[in-house]
């Protein structure tokens, strides 16, 4: 029991690989694939492991697939009013700031519930992303060509069959976001004051921590996390339109609870939640080039979400009851 | 008449004897009340009386009749009711249906039947001279006074066989004003008329004296008397109630050098339940904090602290104001052990060495900014040392400690910011007696370093053995400020009560 608790959830996650490299040899097991789904998970690692740094509290943010929405459309419209590239990009990460602060205003200084707060702010961001860009995608030569080619981008890695594969640049901006992250929660005072915050809340006000203002920073992290993915992903497609990042919200959750039931206490860590956010990209693009019709692979999708959990859950029970 | 008794119950836990053959016998048309110092083993015996704690040895009888099994169904049926201080309302329902929680709604064609259910309800109200309050009301329009009343009535609504008959009520009146204490009091004197009987745990002196038909004294888990209430006096139970034998429990303060210079100084602090407290505690100094239940003492170390915002006063460590936040105040070196050490003190599924170094985080790091995790196992490992604390390793969760040693992780966490005053609440709650004897020890050898302690604590052996002076706190004042030397528990117990002839008492 205490091994299937432990280690469970990865045995599940190498038997998912394996499976797949079974079933599909040519292709699964090769470098391109690999980076093929490295460019596809890069926007929800981005997003998951910021959204990591308020879980850790024992808060979640859900305005963070509008507010990638919204980061998106503000850049494009920025570029349509012939902003350069740099000031616009800029500006939707403000934009991203100012939402997260936001978002942290109202949970830890007006005292909302972070899932009635942020429910209302993804209302409202999304509501804005349709009132700027007036409910259209915003594509075609309004935006710059060097915005869409960075997502194409990248050095170069390795060359096979006379191809030159390259290193997306979206993974490396994902890995770069996961190491700051990482850096911040295990390796600085702030980040273990906010372990401390979700460890014992009370406990941590009594022992000198300023929970208010940790609070309200944190959810910083979550609006500028997801603007950063909304531009990644408007790069990516050379487009932006009002709904494309509301898709990523309940992924990102879903990573990071993924994640919590490979670690030793069940806490939500980064590296744990990227771990989360390959196994679920893997299992995307597996089943797709299986040709898994995408409805029937939602099902499946969230069916090895709630085992995965479900499981991990009752071996902690167990370990209570014992 | 209706009678339930108690007979030579028993009850250890490990190597503790909680009770030892006590004895008890609550009739019909009385109140009994139970009386006792914290530790006595009241809690124990309710706990039992209410079916939730099995006795070790000895029975529970109605009329003579041994109870089958000692369960909350089987009590209840037995005609038992308790009255609990923390009171279950659910605030968005009527007082009807507040009332109603643990019965069947009436019903009509199976729906509620509305008016039943209201004049079921408005009928109990009357029985108890509560017809002033309209169970069509919101439970939440309702202070708490009246929302126990409530609760007192909803046990008349229709039980059939098992009618109540006995109530038992523990610490009543600890979150009531006077006057509604006073209509608690008229409710008790109606039950009491109407044939029910009344088992009235309390620690305060002047209800017990006013109420009480028969008086019983708990100490150390013994039954030390039962008597009518005309046979005894206020001197003669608290002299019962206290007498408790510890010498040698408490070590010899060595050194005995004479406090230095003020450290920490509180004027006219106002905060919460503290209306106002005026305080001084010199280097090597300790003072104690004592009071019944309800007086403030807790509260006044987290007003101290800034976990309760003040609304006047200030409190200064060292001549330099400290303002009002615990941040602020760990930063002034005040330290701070809280009474409730799962919820206000650990990170339970957290490692020793990080809930040793929570409040040190910043001072700890490199560059003010970046963990330094050696330095911070380091630290809990020798403030671990000097605390006595046994542990497998620092990176152990506490979850995993006993309470003594959960307790020395919080002195080791206030220890390691070289604190200038440590603010203990109940520093021994829940402590094993060999681990008490240690944190004894701890404390004063912390005061011979020169720390100012200020030590908020229930347990009067405890507060006199260890304390230089202790402040008396009534009704949220720090009323006076006593020597602790030579001072008798009866003595103090008598200021707690605000009694004047003193003397007689010691």
């Amino acid at each position: 029991m205490w091994l299937i608790r432990r280690f469970g959830g990865l045995f599940g996650m190498i038997a998912v690989v394996v499976f797949f490299a079974a079933s599909l040899p040519e292709t699964f097991l090769t470098l391109r694939n690999w980076l093929n789904i490295g460019q596809q998970i890069s926007m929800l690692a981005v997003i998951a492991a910021t959204m990591t740094v308020v879980m850790v509290m024992g808060d979640f943010d859900l305005s963070v697939g509008s507010m990638a929405s919204l980061s998106g459309i503000v850049a494009a419209t920025l570029f349509v009013q012939d902003w350069s590239i740099p000031a616009a990009v800029a500006a939707a990460v403000a934009v991203g700031l100012a939402g997260g602060l936001f978002n942290g205003i109202i949970v830890s200084l007006v005292g909302i519930l972070p899932f009635v707060g942020t429910l209302a702010t993804l209302t409202v961001f999304s509501g804005l992303a349709f009132l700027i860009s007036d409910g259209r995608t915003i594509f075609g030569r309004d935006i710059p060509a060097p915005f869409g080619d960075f997502a194409r981008g990248g050095p170069p890695l390795a060359s096979v069959d006379d191809r030159v594969l390259l290193l997306p640049n979206l993974v490396i901006v994902a890995a770069l976001v996961v190491l700051v992250v990482w850096v911040v929660l295990e390796q600085t005072t702030y980040g273990r004051r906010l372990y401390a915050i979700g460890g014992n809340r009370e406990a941590a006000r009594l022992a000198g921590v300023p929970v208010r203002t940790l609070r309200l920073t944190a959810f910083a992290f979550t609006g500028v996390g997801a603007a950063l993915a909304g531009l990644m992903y408007a790069s990516r497609v050379a487009s932006a339109n009002p709904t494309q990042g509301d898709g990523l919200m309940l992924t990102a959750i879903a990573a990071v609870f993924l994640g919590m039931t490979l670690t030793r206490d069940g806490q939500p860590r980064v590296l744990a939640t990227l771990v989360g956010v390959v196994v679920l990209g893997v299992l995307d693009n597996g089943l797709t080039q299986m040709r898994v019709d995408s409805y029937v692979r939602e099902v499946l999708v969230g069916t090895i979400i709630l085992i995965a959990v479900g499981l991990s859950a009752l071996g902690r029970d167990g370990l209570v009851r014992r | 008449m209706t009678q339930f008794d108690l007979t030579h119950i028993g009850r250890c836990f490990g190597a503790v004897t909680a009770l030892d053959d006590v004895s008890l016998t609550l009739s019909s048309g009385e109140v009994h009340a139970l009386m006792g110092e914290n530790g006595a083993g009241k809690s124990t015996l309710i706990r039992i009386l209410a079916g939730l704690d099995r006795p070790d040895t000895g029975w529970l009888a109605l009329d003579g009749t041994a109870l089958p099994r000692n369960s909350p169904a089987s009590i209840r049926a037995a005609g038992l009711r308790f009255i609990h201080q923390e009171l279950h309302a659910v605030s968005g329902l009527s007082i009807a249906e507040n009332m109603h929680l643990d019965h069947p709604y009436p019903r009509r064609l199976g729906l509620v039947n509305w008016r039943a259910l209201n004049t079921a309800a408005a009928q109990a109200l009357g029985r108890l001279g509560l017809g002033r309050l309209d169970p069509r009301r919101p439970m939440s329009d309702l202070g708490p006074g009246d929302q126990m009343l409530v609760r007192i009535a909803a046990t008349l609504i229709g039980d059939g066989p098992s009618a109540p008959w006995l109530y038992v009520m523990d610490e009543p009146t600890a979150a009531l004003t006077s006057e509604e204490s006073e209509r608690l009091f008229d409710v008790i004197g109606d039950l009491t008329r109407q044939g029910a009987g009344i088992l009235y745990v309390s620690h305060r002196m002047p209800e017990v004296l006013r109420l009480a038909d028969r008086v019983t004294v708990l100490r150390d888990g013994h039954r030390v008397s039962t008597q009518p209430l005309s046979e005894t006096s206020q001197q003669t139970i608290i002299e019962q109630m206290t007498g408790r034998d510890l010498s040698g429990l408490f070590p010899d303060r060595h050194g005995d050098q004479a406090p230095g210079p003020e450290v920490l100084s509180v004027v006219g602090l106002r905060a919460g339940r503290v209306i106002s407290a005026d305080l001084s505690v010199r280097a090597g100094e300790i003072l104690g904090v004592a009071g019944v239940a309800g007086s403030g003492r807790g509260a006044l170390l987290q007003a101290i602290v800034g976990a309760i915002p003040a609304e006047a006063g200030t409190v200064a460590v060292n001549a330099v104001r400290v303002r009002g936040s615990p941040a602020e105040a760990w930063r002034h070196g005040i330290a701070y052990v809280p009474r409730e050490r799962r919820s206000q003190g650990l990170m339970l599924g957290r490692a020793i060495f990080e809930n040793v170094a929570l409040p040190h985080l910043g001072a700890l790091a490199r560059a003010g900014l970046f963990l330094n995790h050696g330095r911070q196992r380091r630290l809990a490992r020798d403030l671990g040392r000097a605390v006595t604390l046994k542990a497998a390793s620092v990176d152990q969760s506490c979850r995993e400690l006993s309470g003594g040693n959960q307790q020395k992780v919080l002195f080791a966490r206030a220890l390691a910011g070289n604190p200038r005053v440590l603010l203990l609440d109940e520093p021994t709650r829940g402590v094993d007696i060999g681990a008490r004897f240690e944190i004894y020890r701890l404390i004063h050898r912390l005061s011979a370093q020169g720390i100012a302690i200020l030590m908020a604590s229930s347990d009067l052996p405890e507060i006199i053995g260890l304390c230089d002076r202790i402040a008396v706190m009534r009704d949220g004042r720090v009323a006076e400020t006593l020597d602790a030397e030579g001072l008798s528990e009866a003595a103090l117990l008598a200021r707690f009560y605000h009694i004047d002839k003193t003397e007689q008492v010691a």
